[in-house]
């Protein structure tokens, strides 16, 4: 056991700040960014035939690429954003490119589901469109909402390993370099169940919070 | 209060244009209540969706109030007459994240700040729909009855002068049913609430409304009052909506096989006092056979009767000034 614990906590530490911070920018554009799918959908409040077509082919364009082709894709769009390809920060446009377009997707369908109804309830009660979305159906879809970010929060934590891979830091970079290139079996565990142990948490307190705001 | 000329809607699909509504004409009296009544897919959704403008008709004229061709206004002016108008639904469409009293005070919040006065009207309406008690809980702890109750009390918060009513009870079992029609003509007489009510239901229109229209097929095939309606129905949808309620005077003639003149007579408050039938019967010396017997809605007695005997225009004659009306069937 010749490693230091600091190497664990620094590895901990670099994954625990890439996850929250994707998943923090992953929340914000993904809600918008669903928002504006479901807008402009055609069971939406502003049909919009052609931005929905636009909007849906990117969405599911950066989903089908697989995350490890998307961040050698991004390097020099990285490397031109905060001149590094090095380290957890490094790491953060591939992450939030890689995860918005599936938070946004479960936005939208939240949306579409709460919309059903509530949509014309709003506007048969003198709602302004704005007021439909901000007053009605995004408070209304807010368990479905935090459910998402939960998942897609845990998907991100799953990416920061593979970004880990390639110079990221965090517990997927200790697992690699000293796990798998230098052949220490028991930093693999340990990484293993550190990073099990923050899932298990971030999911948890996701249901948790889930459960307070739901009211069914 | 309400008056449609000439709607009509199309519904554009990928592949063709569908007809929801042809030239339909209708009128709603102030402090009435309207049934629409029609199979699925008549088009009653769209029709009661057209006067709120939640959907908006590409032909003909609605007025409302003093709102005159509404199709024509703004979204302002829009907003403001929806404010006068209140509706209910058939999922209640409440909001599952908010209380019973935050639901009720929800259409305030959308123009203001909700007052004193508000809050207050807000716990007075869940006083009358029977719900007091229940204002801090949510949709999801309610019954069916119980949170169409709550939906009832929200379209009232703005104090409309009209309700919509879209199928609210079709999601409801029988005893909820009747608890909402009372309940709806209690508010409707209390408020002079004009209320225009969708529904497939004979049943539940025959209950509740002062006239009716019948669509089918987007077009309103008849329309009177319920008791006309009833006992003379024209067209065939009418006839066949009518029986699912034992209406169907045409049916019943068909079943006996009568070849020569019957009559249908209609009794109102003051001939129901009296034992007329078995009355006249002994004093002309007839006999009359009873074919049918119902209560109209608006509690007229209705019967259908043979009579056998050589005084029967006596009889007739009696009866008329006796104050029943008699109608000719054959």
């Amino acid at each position: 056991m010749s490693i230091e614990v600091s190497l664990y906590t620094e590895a901990l530490g670099e994954t625990l700040y890439m996850t929250l911070a994707a998943t923090f920018m992953v929340f914000i554009l993904g809600l918008i960014l669903g928002s504006v799918l479901y807008m402009t959908h055609e069971n939406g409040l502003a049909p919009n035939r052609i931005t929905y077509a636009i909007l849906s082919t990117i969405t599911t364009t950066f989903r089908s690429i697989p995350f490890l082709i998307l961040l050698v894709l991004l390097i020099p769009f990285t490397r031109v954003l905060l001149q590094t390809i090095l380290g957890p920060s490094a790491a953060l446009p591939a992450l939030t490119i890689g995860g918005t377009p599936f938070y946004a997707r479960i936005v939208e369908l939240a949306l579409l589901e709460k919309g059903k109804y509530l949509k014309e309830t709003g506007f048969a009660f003198g709602a302004k469109l704005h007021q439909v979305m901000t007053r009605i159906l995004i408070p209304e879809s807010l368990p479905a909402l935090v459910r998402g970010i939960t998942v897609t929060g845990v998907t991100i934590a799953g990416y920061t390993s593979i970004a880990g891979a390639i110079g990221a830091g965090g517990l997927g970079n200790l697992a690699y370099l000293y796990g798998y290139a230098r052949n220490r079996q028991d930093v693999t565990i340990i990484a293993t169940i550190l990073m099990v142990l923050f899932i298990l948490l971030m999911q948890y307190g996701g249901e948790k919070l889930t459960k307070k705001l739901s009211h069914k | 209060m309400i008056k449609l000329r000439g709607i009509s809607k199309r519904f554009t699909t990928k592949n063709d244009v569908e007809h929801a509504l042809f030239g339909v004409d209708m009128d709603v009296e102030e402090n009435t209540i309207h049934g629409v009544i029609g199979p699925s897919g008549a088009g009653k959704s769209t029709l009661i969706r057209i006067i709120n403008q939640l959907e908006a008709h590409d032909e003909g004229t609605l007025d409302i109030m003093e709102y005159k061709d509404v199709r024509q206004a703004n979204k302002e002016s829009t907003r403001m007459l929806r404010t006068k108008i209140g509706m209910i639904f058939q999922s209640f469409n409440l909001l599952e994240n908010k209380t019973v009293y935050r639901n009720v005070l929800f259409p305030i919040t959308l123009f203001r700040t909700p007052t004193k006065n508000d809050r207050a009207y807000a716990l007075e309406l869940l006083q009358t729909v029977g719900l007091s008690d229940y204002m801090n809980r949510y949709p999801a702890e309610l019954s069916g009855g119980q949170r169409q109750r709550v939906g009832i009390a929200r379209s009232l918060i703005n104090r409309p002068k009209i309700l919509l009513c879209d199928e609210p009870t079709s999601a409801l079992d029988q005893s909820s049913v009747k608890q909402i029609l009372s309940l709806l003509k209690k508010i409707q007489q209390e408020q002079s609430l004009t209320i225009v009510f969708v529904s497939h239901d004979m049943h539940v229109i025959k209950e509740l409304c002062d006239t009716v229209t019948i669509l089918d097929k987007g077009e309103a095939v008849e329309k009177g009052t319920i008791n006309d309606i009833l006992l003379r129905p024209k067209s065939e949808a009418t006839k066949l909506l009518t029986e699912t309620v034992g209406y169907n005077i045409d049916k019943i003639l068909t079943d006996y096989h009568i070849d020569h003149t019957l009559y249908l007579l209609r009794f109102n408050q003051k001939a129901k006092e009296n034992p007329l039938i078995s009355k006249l019967s002994e004093t002309y010396h007839v006999h009359m056979n009873i074919l049918y017997a119902n209560v109209t809605p608006t509690h007229e007695g209705v019967l259908l009767i043979d009579i056998l005997g050589e005084n029967k225009d006596m009889v007739l004659k009696d009866l008329h000034e006796k104050g029943v009306e008699v109608t000719h069937v054959n």
